[in-house]
């Protein structure tokens, strides 16, 4: 029989304060009655976040660095300790360490918070530019999963459906890429039309008579 | 002939509502309120500006869009069927390079209109100009263009260069 040893709320004890302690035990965290997500269960092991379960399935490292951002950010929310219990059917070990763990995802998001104001827009349309992996872990997560969208160019939006994580930190991590050079927008075709370029010669010619004057030399 | 339209776009207090002053031979129908919020200046678009420009027998609309993102529906309305954009950033704010991509990136994935950068403020060293600003916001050399958007034929730059790529295509 499983003994609950360790419980709480978010509200008096946020999910910082608790992943030190976890760091020297084994067993699981579950996260229930959350604002924005349905019960997370984190799987420790030897100070390493192993395995992130949200609901009844285990989450990809990509998602994972998404909850735990979430909850490192929620103060809603209850938790049990659950000591030695294991992930079951986990399809890849994280292998986190915790101590780490906390310092990445606190920076990703205290960097987030600074550049909301610069998010592209959830409709803007990104194309890759290269083939790179970025060496940024961080990064190199989102890229492997959405490098094959954007190869034909998608949107923070249409991603965040694709990859089940939060739009706010697709947007993000379109903007580090694009900062990176790894990704541009995708400015819409304009196809060429007769009628269009022989009205710009027209006005250009009236333009150029308007403000420079007849015969005169327009220099940039 | 049908009337022609331009979007003038950029961030709050980039000079849209200059340029388009600067340029129009009609009197500006603004949308000016006062600002609900610090943005550097007591009065801010907030729907559109509009301005005329006869050249030879076609007449061309200016319209500037609002700069604040809450009023983001315009973007597209604006740009919808559009000769051509003119996105306009001061050249002394680089804090507001980060915005004007943002909205540059949006409009010209969505909608495919031709486009140029205008850099303010080339009167008012000490300012980037717009060989500096134009790879930060990843586009060809060729469609960044400085101005001062006060002096109407400093101010037109950018609606030349916009028409001689468009001619050059």
């Amino acid at each position: 029989m499983l003994i609950v040893a360790i419980f709480g709320s978010l509200t008096h004890m946020s999910l910082d304060d608790l992943l030190p302690f976890l760091s020297s035990r084994d067993g699981a965290l579950e996260l229930f009655n959350l604002k924005r997500l349905p019960q997370v269960t984190l799987y420790f092991q030897k100070g390493k976040l192993n395995c992130v379960y949200l609901g009844s399935k285990p989450v990809d490292a990509l998602q994972a660095r998404s909850v735990i951002g979430e909850l490192i950010n929620t103060r809603k929310g209850s938790f049990e300790f659950i000591p030695g219990a294991r992930a079951k059917g986990c399809p890849e070990m994280l292998g986190w360490p915790v101590d780490r763990l906390l310092i990445s995802v606190t920076t990703t998001f205290d960097e987030f918070a600074q550049l909301s104001d610069r998010l592209p827009h959830p409709e803007t349309v990104f194309k890759l530019t290269h083939i790179a992996v970025p060496d940024d872990t961080r990064l190199s997560d989102f890229w492997k999963r959405a490098h094959i969208y954007l190869q034909t160019g998608t949107s923070a939006k249409e991603l965040a459906s694709k990859l089940g994580m939060p739009l706010d930190h697709t947007r993000f991590y379109l903007l580090k890429l694009q900062q990176l050079g790894a990704v541009s927008a995708a400015r819409a075709h304009t196809p060429k039309k007769k009628q269009r370029t022989s009205a710009a010669a027209r006005l250009l010619g009236s333009l150029k008579k308007r403000f420079f004057g007849e015969g005169s030399a327009w220099s940039h | 002939m049908e009337p022609l339209k331009i979007v003038v776009a950029g961030p709050v207090g980039a000079g849209k509502s200059t340029f388009i002053r600067t340029l129009s031979e009609t009197e500006v129908v603004d949308t000016d309120a006062l600002a609900s919020e610090e943005i550097g200046k007591q009065t801010t678009t907030v729907a559109m500006d509009y301005g005329t420009l006869h050249l030879g027998d076609q007449l061309l609309y200016l319209f500037g869009t609002p700069g604040q993102d809450r009023f983001d529906f315009m973007w597209d309305v604006l740009s919808e069927g559009a000769l051509g954009l003119m996105m306009l950033v001061r050249g002394d704010k680089p804090e507001d390079f980060g915005a004007a991509r943002r909205l540059l990136d949006y409009i010209t994935s969505r909608h495919p209109v031709p486009y140029v950068l205008g850099v303010t403020r080339q009167d008012q060293p000490p300012v980037w100009g717009p060989e500096e600003v134009a790879p930060f916001f990843g586009v060809p050399q060729e469609r960044v263009v400085g101005l001062n958007a006060r002096d109407p034929r400093s101010a037109v730059g950018p609606l030349v260069r916009l028409l001689e790529l468009m001619v050059d295509e």
